[in-house]
């Protein structure tokens, strides 16, 4: 699912609300058939790290860590074992086609590249959903198409994947696509 | 990945900060840690030249250690003293003060100490001691300290007459044909002192032929014979007399003479932590709002606080720790000049040391710097801690663009990487040429990059 509109129409605080980084000032949000605003802080997290995956604008891969340290890192949160973690991670690096870039740290990897260790990172978990707020929006055309691509088999693998864009090229790969204007879902 | 390790690899990726705060916490620790010594080192100094000496009790007059008054016939005392069960060896002591006159050089004001043992609590650097059966057959053998050596060019051998002048007392006291036998340190002897000692019974010649009365009986217990039974036992020979332990003597100077630098140290040890303290919080506060993106990013990812939290107070720990290990050698360092420095004080016996280890301080100094550690920390955890996770996201993203001159309508684009003296190695189409600013460069700086 694909969600454009203008700046500053609500998208991005939407996709938060989804992610359930924030919470609704006034009615409710099922998650899985659980109401997430009647939720702590603390079980809030626990959904965000196993059932929900974030890709950011900006990546926000930990600078001092190798890529497969950067996917490693929910994984460990979560209580995966070592060896779990480790295999995990070569999958996902395989996955996204960055096996043989694992040890390289994000400065030595190009924006493309950064942006798929972060959707790996963001499947470390398996997450049920994948949010992404502008995954393309640092990225050239040729380097975004590879990203969407990478989105359209995620979303294959049984994952619901929603993206809030401005990019009308990967809206347009979206099955479902909703435009926002002025805080309201328009179409 | 532990929270430590995410620790450690911060801070090798923030090397400048990381070194600067390790070299800042290093240096304010090396002055802890001096402070701690300082606020024991006299005393413990003190203490050990006491237990060097071999004596373990000492008595005096009445009136206290600080009078020292002669005792009323001491030399019976002493007698008294050695027939106890626990007393192993009893020595009287007698100081006056004194004039000496060599010959060629102008005379000179000492102070002349009357010992009743021959071979106690010096250190002979030239010639012989007063027990030696040269001394012995002498009627004034005399050992003179260094200084006094110095100042009247004299070595064994020499003679010298010696004239006591007890202080308060309109005397005539005949002056008394001496001869040097040793140059000598004496334990409780400053570094400028004019000192000569000799033995009971030429000090009595000195004072005119009648018997001294000590002013000082020091006693050394027997080994093994039980602590405090001695001093008991001497002290209800007397009533009229203090005896004193060694500890009983560093208590009353605790008190007294070294509560000043107790209070220095206090007041600059607490300056020092607060300095580390700012530091530290301030370094990590800054390091902390560079990286708030970062951190909501992994707040997002289902990061908890916890392991954020003790991120950054392991982060704390190895900057503080890393300067408080490096301050050890650097306080060690700098305790050795600065002891140096405080010992050429008028006053000081050559054998003090201002600033003296001990494992007390070694430990409080860790403590201390681990409190620091943890306080620094409390703040950038605070911080963290309520970090509102999508506002900070948003702010991020809005930050950027706007920094970037980029308009959001186009999805703000930026050229990788970040600093814009690196965009030579961007990979961008031409089609997407941007213009890069720095920030708080003016426009003529700009660069165009991605072409």
């Amino acid at each position: 699912m694909a969600i454009t509109g203008p700046s500053g129409c609500g998208k991005s605080t939407l996709l938060h609300l989804i992610g359930c980084v924030d919470t609704p000032s006034s009615g409710s949000l099922l998650f899985e058939r659980r109401d997430t605003s009647q939720l702590s802080e603390a079980e809030r997290g626990r959904l965000r790290l196993t059932r929900i995956g974030f890709v950011f604008q900006r990546f926000f891969l930990l600078p001092m860590l190798s890529a497969a340290e950067n996917v490693e890192l929910p994984q460990a949160e979560a209580g995966a074992t070592a060896s779990e973690r480790r295999a995990r991670t070569r999958e996902l690096l395989d996955y996204v086609g960055l096996a043989d870039r694992a040890d390289h740290l994000p400065s030595q990897l190009s924006g493309g590249e950064m942006q798929r260790v972060a959707i790996a990172r963001a499947l470390a978990n398996r997450p049920a959903l994948l949010v992404a707020d502008e995954p393309t929006g640092e990225l050239d055309d040729e380097t975004g198409e590879h990203v969407a691509a990478l989105f359209d088999r995620v979303n294959a693998g049984g994952t619901a994947v929603l993206v809030v864009t401005h990019n009308p090229a990967l809206a347009a790969r979206a099955s479902r696509r909703l435009a926002m204007k002025s805080g309201r879902l328009v179409e | 990945m532990t929270s430590f390790a995410l620790a450690w690899r911060t801070a090798k990726r923030y090397r400048a900060r990381t070194l600067l705060a390790i070299a800042g916490v290093a240096v304010i620790g090396a002055l802890l840690f001096d402070m701690l010594l300082l606020s024991r080192g006299l005393l413990l100094s003190f203490a050990d030249l006491l237990d060097s000496s071999g004596f373990d009790i000492r008595v005096v007059s009445g009136e206290g250690l600080a009078a020292r008054l002669p005792i009323a016939d001491s030399a019976r005392l002493a007698d008294d003293i050695r027939r106890l069960p626990d007393v192993e060896h009893v020595l009287m002591i007698r100081i006056e003060p004194a004039t000496v006159l060599a010959t060629g050089k102008p005379p000179r004001g000492i102070s002349l100490i009357g010992s009743s043992d021959a071979e106690q609590s010096w250190r002979i650097v030239k010639g012989s001691s007063l027990g030696s059966p040269a001394a012995a057959a002498e009627a004034c053998p005399v050992l003179v300290t260094r200084p006094l050596a110095a100042a009247l060019g004299l070595t064994p051998g020499d003679s010298v007459s010696i004239n006591v002048r007890p202080p308060g007392v309109a005397s005539a006291l005949p002056a008394v044909a001496c001869r040097i036998f040793g140059i000598a340190d004496f334990a409780f002897a400053t570094n400028d002192e004019l000192t000569a000692v000799t033995t009971m019974e030429a000090f009595r010649q000195a004072m005119g032929g009648g018997q001294p009365d000590a002013d000082l009986v020091l006693v050394s217990s027997k080994p093994g014979a039980p602590p405090g039974r001695a001093l008991r036992a001497i002290a209800g020979l007397r009533t009229s007399l203090r005896a004193y332990s060694n500890e009983d003597v560093v208590a009353q100077f605790n008190r007294n003479g070294f509560a000043y630098f107790r209070q220095i140290s206090l007041v600059l040890s607490s300056l020092t932590m607060v300095f580390a303290f700012l530091l530290v919080a301030t370094l990590l506060t800054v390091s902390i709002n560079q990286r708030l993106g970062e951190i909501a990013a992994l707040r997002a990812l289902g990061i908890g606080r916890p392991r954020i939290a003790s991120m950054l107070l392991w982060e704390s720990a190895l900057l503080v720790g890393g300067g408080g290990l490096l301050a050890l050698p650097l306080g060690q360092l700098l305790a050795l000049v600065l002891d140096r420095i405080l010992r050429q004080m008028p006053g000081i016996p050559e054998r003090m040391h201002f600033f003296v280890f001990e494992p007390r301080a070694l430990a409080i100094h860790l403590v201390l710097l681990m409190f620091t550690a943890a306080a620094a920390a409390v703040y950038p955890v605070w911080l963290t801690a309520r970090l509102p996770i999508a506002d900070t996201l948003r702010r991020e993203v809005l930050g950027w663009c706007r920094w970037s001159k980029r308009g959001m309508s186009a999805g703000c684009f930026r050229c990788p990487p970040v600093r814009w003296w690196r965009c030579a190695t961007c990979h961008w189409p031409s089609t997407q040429a941007s213009t890069w600013r720095s920030p708080g460069r003016p426009a003529a700086a700009s660069r165009r990059c991605c072409i």
